[in-house]
């Protein structure tokens, strides 16, 4: 500990580890995957000098994500993926990835509609598409290509906030529910 | 145990009814301890301001985290209880959203500072439609209390003269209304329902908090102590008195058992922590009716509109910077056809871009909407009276422990026809005033957001000037047990659609002033 009130503070810029690697596990299969970014770049596609969801990394962190939620948020993803597969099997033979622009659509537009906070819409397939979108937009506005591109346009960052640390917290938790 | 000198009053809680009753108490030249859960929070050491992308989940919620805490997020989550370290139980499909914060200061660190003031039409609700209970006080006896609570708070308003929206002790709000704001005064003229400014605290330096208002005055006379970071697990009492004699408490993170003796206890830790105390120490309960008539308001249905001459580059502060207050105008001359008691409607208007969730669009459709619509939202939410009943309460569940094995609530609540009819005449009233407005509706909601979520969770503990019917009398003191005296939310007999916190202030004022009182005659 000696020393340690004197020295200067480190000057660093910390990298997120995006910025340099990759993701080593995976929870999507690599249908489901290619679906993901075929709905990504659809969704979110690269406009007016922003990034697009795909060069933002969001398949790749969705994945992640998605891996470590609860159950329910699980399912609506995976079986939401395989639905959009299945249905541009069934409506044009090929998979949801190699779908047009306008094949996407006529499987998307039907489902899309508007809502407010905490009120995603009910209905199965509508529930998907709204939410994915939703997580889709927030994890590329989030990301730090698009506040580089926020940065380069003169745009105020979106994305700041004021974090809060934990507060004393209790390192010896036993919060297991008991008896 | 080393014994130690029992304190005068010891204060459970240090939120805005702790605050309020230690300034009060301790002015009065009596001494007060008050004891937190949690930790004192220092924003310049606690806090930093960080971009998104910099956090661990990239801006979203850390999944399984905080379920019910709708009002979390990736930057505040730290601030609310965690609901694994501090459990609670609900009826399976009855969900409950239980929001609490245990920093030293509680919730008044981060509350709207919405600022009203009940009325007659609350306070003497069963007179008014024969439901329920009525107060056994009335806007008469509360309002004193309310002027000096507004003028301690700053409350800024515009007096109406409308006896379901009383005025008060304000720092006069004569700013001009925007262009929208203006419109929706019209269409409301034209319905006959009142569109009025809304009321807030302004506090001091932006502040509006017990840290900041109300402990500073109590620390000033020198005759209050604080303990932080303890969790009080159980109140007893003398046998031989059957009066509260000490609270047994555990230190957060030691762990260690401690205990205090009291003269007098008054618990203000939040509605349903101090119920869940008082049930956990089995005192305060010879109505049978502690934990029960358990109640907060409907929020979540609403509408958001844009407003068609604000859109494509002309959005403006004079036409979009705004807000009102519509309250409650329902069942007061007439009765609506499918619910009793009333709504109110927060309106906001602004400059900033939309949420994109408000357009069924995508990629470039959905960015050329964002770019022509920005600036134009205009938005109404409902505020809504829950009623009432018996069988909406909470219990001890003996299944479940928290971090410090103390035993766990379990709620069992419900919203009703009432709630659920009220949400839908508030959205389709807003609709309809939005269109006479000339504004373009574009998403609403009619289902309520889950009970418990408004935060403003209140009763169980209700006052009564009948000890077989209510747990506390006309002061917040026990029936059953004098030395007692529950100041927090806990007392509401029915809630209202107002904001509680005007209400709990002005009572944990008046409750602390007889207290007082009582101890200079020596009657407690």
């Amino acid at each position: 500990m000696r020393g340690l009130m004197e020295a200067p503070p480190l000057h660093l810029t910390p990298l997120i580890p995006d910025a340099v690697a990759g993701s080593t596990t995976r929870f999507f299969t690599e249908r489901q995957m290619a679906a993901l970014r075929q709905l990504c770049e659809i969704l979110m596609p690269p406009l007016k000098g922003y990034p697009g969801a795909i060069d933002a990394g969001t398949p790749e962190f969705l994945d992640f994500l998605i891996s470590v939620s609860p159950a329910d948020r699980r399912l609506v993803y995976a079986s939401g993926l395989d639905w959009l597969d299945a249905e541009a099997d069934s409506r044009f033979g090929i998979p949801f990835d190699a779908v047009t622009s306008v094949q996407a659509d006529a499987l998307i537009r039907p489902w899309l509609r508007s809502w407010m906070t905490d009120h995603p819409p009910t209905e199965p397939h509508a529930h998907f598409i709204n939410v994915v979108h939703s997580d889709i937009r927030t994890a590329t506005i989030n990301s730090e290509k698009w506040n580089q591109a926020e940065l380069a346009t003169g745009e105020e960052p979106s994305g700041l906030g004021l974090y809060w640390y934990p507060v004393d917290p209790d390192i010896d938790k036993k919060y297991l529910p008991r008896r | 145990m080393i014994a130690r000198e029992p304190v005068d009053v010891l204060i459970i809680g240090s939120g805005h009814s702790g605050g309020m009753a230690a300034k009060i108490l301790t002015e009065k030249g009596i001494s007060c301890l008050i004891l937190n859960a949690g930790p004192i929070a220092d924003v310049h050491k606690d806090t930093e301001v960080r971009q998104a992308y910099t956090l661990p989940w990239r801006g979203f919620k850390q999944p399984g985290r905080l379920p019910h805490v709708f009002q979390s997020n990736a930057f505040n989550a730290n601030t609310w209880v965690d609901e694994k370290e501090v459990p609670y139980t609900y009826a399976c499909g009855q969900s409950y959203n239980w929001v609490r914060v245990r920093l030293f200061g509680g919730r008044s660190l981060f509350w709207s500072r919405q600022s009203f003031r009940l009325s007659d039409y609350e306070l003497k609700a069963k007179s008014h439609d024969g439901f329920g209970e009525d107060w056994p006080i009335s806007l008469a006896d509360l309002a004193p209390y309310y002027s000096r609570v507004e003028g301690i708070f700053r409350v800024k308003g515009h007096p109406d003269g409308l006896p379901q929206y009383p005025d008060g002790n304000f720092v006069l709000d004569d700013s001009p209304w925007c262009g929208s704001m203006q419109r929706l005064r019209s269409a409301g003229e034209q319905h006959g329902i009142p569109v009025c400014k809304a009321r807030e605290s302004l506090g001091v330096d932006g502040l509006a908090s017990s840290v900041n208002l109300l402990l500073p005055d109590a620390l000033a006379t020198g005759k209050l102590q604080a303990i932080p970071n303890v969790v009080v697990r159980e109140l007893r009492t003398d046998p031989k008195t059957g009066l509260i004699r000490e609270a047994h408490f555990v230190d957060r993170l030691s762990r260690r058992e401690m205990s205090v003796e009291a003269r007098v206890v008054v618990l203000a830790a939040g509605t349903l922590e101090s119920t869940r105390l008082l049930l956990n120490s089995k005192l305060a309960n010879s109505s049978g009716v502690l934990g029960h008539y358990l109640i907060d308001q409907v929020y979540g249905a609403g509408l958001v509109c844009s407003v068609p001459e604000a859109r494509d580059g002309r959005t403006s502060r004079a036409l979009m910077d705004g807000s009102a207050l519509i309250p409650r105008f329902r069942n007061l001359n007439t009765k609506a056809k499918n619910f009793i008691r009333g709504y109110a409607l927060n309106c906001y208007s602004g400059t900033h871009p939309m949420d994109p969730r408000n357009f069924a669009a995508y990629g470039k459709e959905l960015q050329d909407k964002l770019d022509s619509y920005s600036g134009s939202g205009f938005s109404m939410g409902i505020m809504g009276e829950v009623l009432a009943h018996y069988e909406h309460h909470v219990s001890i569940d003996k299944t479940i422990v928290d971090a410090w094995n103390i035993p766990a609530l379990h709620v069992d609540t419900r919203y009703t026809d009432n709630e659920f009819n009220m949400a839908k005449d508030a959205v389709d009233t807003g609709c309809e005033l939005a269109e006479a407005a000339g504004f373009e509706i574009l998403t609403k909601n009619y289902e309520p957001n889950p009970p418990g979520y408004s935060i403003h969770e209140l009763g169980t503990c209700r006052m009564g000037n009948e000890p077989r019917t209510s747990v506390l009398n006309k002061w917040c003191q026990s029936h059953d047990i004098k030395n007692l005296f529950v100041v927090d939310g806990a007392s509401f007999v029915s809630c209202g659609w107002q904001n509680p916190t005007m209400t709990i202030l002005a009572l944990a004022m008046r409750a602390s002033e007889y207290l007082a009182e009582q101890m200079r005659q020596g009657s407690i």
